[in-house]
């Protein structure tokens, strides 16, 4: 066993986290203004908290609130891809 | 029947299978622990001895305060055995020498190097209640920051992609948020 980084979780420590440069980062983080973004396999880093993502999902882009205990998984991890399946009788309700 | 901590280890089993009734306890670790306590490798539980099975307990009680392993220094390549014919009486007048000297001088404080698999995992072992609780933390922790990790626990279904038309029954029996084993 090698030691590394356990946010890595498996990625090699030299590289470290993957992540995206969102170059409106500080504006978000100032005005409040949500960042509309498609990466969901970006790492949430420490500097990320408090912003608003809207992380698309394959269909529309949710709203994902960064919190401090956020740091280090995905954003993708926030934006749910799957609905859950409920029966209709007629297709038109 | 030993009881080590409130597990039951089945006297016929062998030391390192009997191990792995503990939670947090694999093979892997199960030999290591053998290891550590001088246990060889075809002892069954009945062979242990009361000292072994005190230490056992103590060690598992606590891992990370366990005193740690004594080194002894090996024997150097230079060193050249006693002919057979040496009479017993002279080598065992050598050895007290030796232990005498030894008693004297602090032993040499030359620290052999740990194998290349790293430091010892023994110190950061959990088990039992430990373990269940970080894992039930874990599981906690998802749930509360909402990801698609905590909501599959949540819902009882695999978290890792899995098929969930058929089988899917260790999800259906294990994720929970209150995780039992």
């Amino acid at each position: 066993m090698r030691p590394s980084l356990a946010v890595l979780s498996g990625r090699s420590a030299w590289k470290g986290p993957f992540f995206v440069a969102f170059p409106n980062l500080k504006e978000a983080l100032t005005n409040n203004v949500a960042i509309k973004t498609q990466a969901r396999n970006c790492t949430i880093l420490p500097n990320f908290v408090g912003i608003r993502f809207q992380v698309h999902n394959g269909k529309d882009y949710l709203p994902v609130l960064v919190t401090q205990d956020m740091v280090g998984h995905k954003l993708g991890e926030f934006a749910h891809t799957k609905k859950r399946f409920i029966y209709r009788t007629t297709k038109n309700k | 029947m030993v009881h080590v901590l409130g597990i039951q280890l089945p006297d016929r089993e062998l030391a390192r299978y009997a191990l792995t009734h503990i939670y947090g306890v694999g093979h892997k670790t199960a030999h290591r622990i053998c290891a550590r306590l001088l246990i060889h490798d075809t002892c069954r539980v009945a062979d242990l001895s009361p000292g072994q099975i005190s230490s056992l307990a103590a060690f598992l009680s606590s891992p990370s305060t366990a005193p740690a392993v004594p080194r002894f220094p090996l024997a150097l390549p230079r060193f050249q055995p006693p002919s057979p014919s040496t009479p017993m009486r002279e080598i065992q007048t050598k050895v007290a020498h030796l232990i005498k000297g030894r008693n004297a001088a602090p032993p040499p404080s030359k620290v052999h190097p740990l194998p290349r698999g790293g430091r010892d995992p023994l110190p950061s072992l959990k088990i039992e209640t430990d373990l269940r609780r970080e894992v039930r933390e874990n599981i906690a922790h998802q749930r509360m920051i909402g990801s698609y990790v905590g909501k599959r626990h949540a819902m009882g279904l695999p978290v890792r992609g899995q098929n969930t038309q058929s089988n899917a029954s260790t999800a259906r029996k294990l994720n929970r948020i209150d995780r039992f084993g």
